[in-house]
């Protein structure tokens, strides 16, 4: 893990008179679990934004695979897969319709999206719903959908914005399963997540993230080290040392 | 270009599996014809019905003209007292009243002149109009059967032949002078009164093309609060391509509505030539188009469904209104000047030159022009708001 595939120089974005993201950089080597942990309305969503080329930075560059997102934003979405915070689906539409859809989206062709939904559909264990409408589905299935779509093309470099949420742990543990098999492949994973024992398990670095700015960046172990002895230590005490513990909105 | 394709194949698929919305859409234009066909297309021929008071209870003359009233295919006699009459006609449940004044028997029978009395609000309408006018044919054929009576009683005066048998004959030859006149109107129904129909369809299609603004402003906003428009926004899909999808798609829908009006109005009011039902889609195609570009525009600003929706509403009562869908508006009015800042003023005359006119698509230069210019307008404007406005890209 030598060669940073994602590099973030100096992001700012603010809205109105709120600073979201004040300045931050870091890079993500590639093959790297990188968490991006903070409380609510730390920036983190907003950064995973502009590096996935919705949003434009008011300032700072980002570099994807060589390709900058301001003169090659095309390229970039070449080489990302993005899973959001909100599950982005056609509840109207089945499972593999869904999949093919935004397989064709990605760029594939019609067969080669009926093949890599079929496998992602595997994958996440909803072959046998895979012409269910995901209406029906239940919260941890629509999370899986909502994961499987962000595989469509095989990306390079995947943001997944909280994507066990509110899910039972059957679904928890697939997801858990399937992140650890696709690193394992070279994919590259930004995470975000407030469940600092997924962040502890999944990821090969962490970021911790607090009023738009980066404040601790390393592996979860150095950080536990940091403030006591790394086997009496939990990331979310980290966490709470770093980031205070008063309540945020 | 593919991308646009499977964008709006999607759109169609969505929709295709919302049976309540589909069901809705496509019944709905059948619904509309239905009540068209209820108004103007059932009953071809004029019908009616004549309220009289008759003050002359009894009288032989008084009813031999209700008689004659009732025997009209056209016309349905209501007695009613003169109050009853007086009631309605104040409050406007009548437009206008028959009276037959007390004495009127007599005084024909005497050879005085009498009077009909027509109590009317207004003018009558256009209703009452035409009933005086059966109710005074009908009077006037009295009258010449009375004066012809007359005539042939003073010519055989003096000759010995009993006044009885005189009228007899006379009626008898009046008679069979109504019953088989030398001069006979025969009335043959083609279809429903066209101008009736000339008048509501036009504003019917436009109106109901109109919708789908409401659809298409709706449509990108459903895609922000899904989260998905965001997740697109990620992939190789451009603005344009998403832009031209569900363009496709909205405009199609509106399409196959409209195609269903035409259609049915060709098969059953015969409106149409082939050449002239052609033309008509292809300005249905081009209104449509249009609509759906300011649907865009909408689209493109509002942020949730109910700014979508109201600005949606609001847009096409205002179009509606400004183009007098359902009724003539007079040239050289304020009105008239402000109904040529509605797309539905160019698509209603458009419609009307093909339908009621005999027009073809050689005359419809101006109104095609500025459809055509809403759609370039409309399609730029969207993109540029799109781009600027929070969210877009």
């Amino acid at each position: 893990m030598s060669e940073a595939f994602l590099i973030a120089e100096n992001l700012h974005k603010s809205f109105n008179e709120h600073k979201a993201v004040n300045g931050v950089s870091f890079t993500i080597e590639k093959g790297e679990i990188f968490g991006l942990l903070g409380p609510n309305g730390a920036g983190k969503t907003t950064t995973i934004r502009i590096l996935s080329t919705v949003l434009e930075p008011d300032r700072g560059d980002v570099t994807i695979g060589g390709h900058s997102i301001w003169h090659e934003a095309d390229a970039v979405r070449g080489l990302i897969g993005v899973c959001p915070q909100e599950l982005a689906l056609y509840a109207n539409l089945s499972a593999m319709d869904n999949l093919v859809f935004f397989g064709r989206m990605v760029g594939l062709g019609g067969k080669e999206a009926q093949a890599q939904a079929m496998a992602h559909l595997e994958l996440m264990g909803l072959v046998d719903r895979a012409r269910g409408k995901v209406d029906k589905f239940s919260g941890g299935m629509k999370r899986r959908v909502n994961l499987a779509i962000a595989l469509m093309g095989h990306p390079e470099l995947l943001f997944l914005d909280e994507p066990t949420v509110g899910i039972d742990p059957q679904s928890r543990n697939n997801i858990y399963e399937t992140i650890e098999g696709l690193q394992q492949k070279g994919m590259t994973i930004l995470y975000t997540t407030h469940y600092m024992e997924e962040a502890n398990r999944l990821c090969d670095r962490v970021a911790i993230m607090d009023g738009g700015q980066i404040i601790a960046l390393d592996t979860p172990y150095e950080l536990k080290r940091q403030i006591g002895p790394p086997d009496k230590t939990t990331l979310e005490d980290v966490f709470l040392k770093l980031t205070g513990r008063s309540l945020r909105d | 270009m593919i991308r646009s394709f499977i964008v709006a194949l999607r759109e169609a698929r969505t929709y295709l599996q919302d049976r309540a919305e589909l069901a809705f859409s496509l019944l709905l234009p059948i619904v509309f014809f239905a009540l068209m066909y209820g108004a103007f297309g059932g009953q071809a021929q004029f019908h009616a019905t004549v309220c009289v008071v008759n003050e002359d209870q009894g009288g032989t003359y008084a009813n031999l003209l209700l008689e004659r009233l009732a025997e009209l295919e056209s016309l349905d006699v209501e007695l009613l007292s003169g109050r009853e009459a007086d009631n309605k006609l104040e409050r406007s449940d009548l437009l206008l009243v028959v009276y037959i004044p007390e004495g009127f028997s007599q005084r024909i029978t005497d050879g005085e002149p009498v009077q009909l009395v027509f109590k009317q609000r207004g003018h009558g309408g256009q209703e009452g109009r035409i009933v005086a006018s059966l109710v005074r044919s009908v009077a006037e054929e009295m009258n010449q059967e009375f004066q012809a009576n007359e005539r042939v009683k003073n010519n055989l005066a003096g000759r010995d032949i009993p006044e009885e048998r005189i009228e007899v004959t006379v009626q008898k030859f009046l008679e069979r002078e109504r019953e088989h006149p030398i001069v006979e109107v025969r009335e043959d129904t083609v279809g429903a009164s066209p101008d009736m129909v000339n008048q509501f369809l036009p504003g019917i299609i436009t109106m109901f093309v109109l919708f789908a603004i409401n659809t298409m402003a709706r449509t990108l906003v459903e895609e922000r609060k899904l989260g998905t428009l965001e997740r697109l926004m990620t992939t190789h899909l451009s603005v344009g391509q998403l832009f031209a999808g569900k363009f496709l798609a909205n405009v199609s829908r509106g399409f196959v509505q409209t195609l269903i009006l035409l259609a049915l109005s060709y098969i059953v009011f015969q409106l149409f030539t082939p050449l002239s039902f052609v033309e008509a889609l292809a300005i249905a195609l081009l209104f449509s188009a249009a609509t759906s570009t300011l649907g865009f525009i909408i689209a493109s600003i509002a942020r949730t469904e109910d700014q979508a929706t109201w600005i949606g509403v609001s847009f096409t009562m205002i179009m509606v209104t400004l183009s007098g869908t359902f009724f003539a508006i007079p040239e050289g009015t304020v009105w008239y000047t402000l109904s040529r800042v509605s797309i539905n003023t160019y698509a209603n005359e458009a419609f009307k030159v093909l339908i009621a006119q005999g027009g073809s698509l050689a005359d419809l230069g101006l109104e095609m022009g500025v459809l055509g210019g809403v759609i370039v307008v409309g399609l730029f404007l969207s993109r540029i708001l799109f781009r600027v406005l929070p969210g877009g890209r």
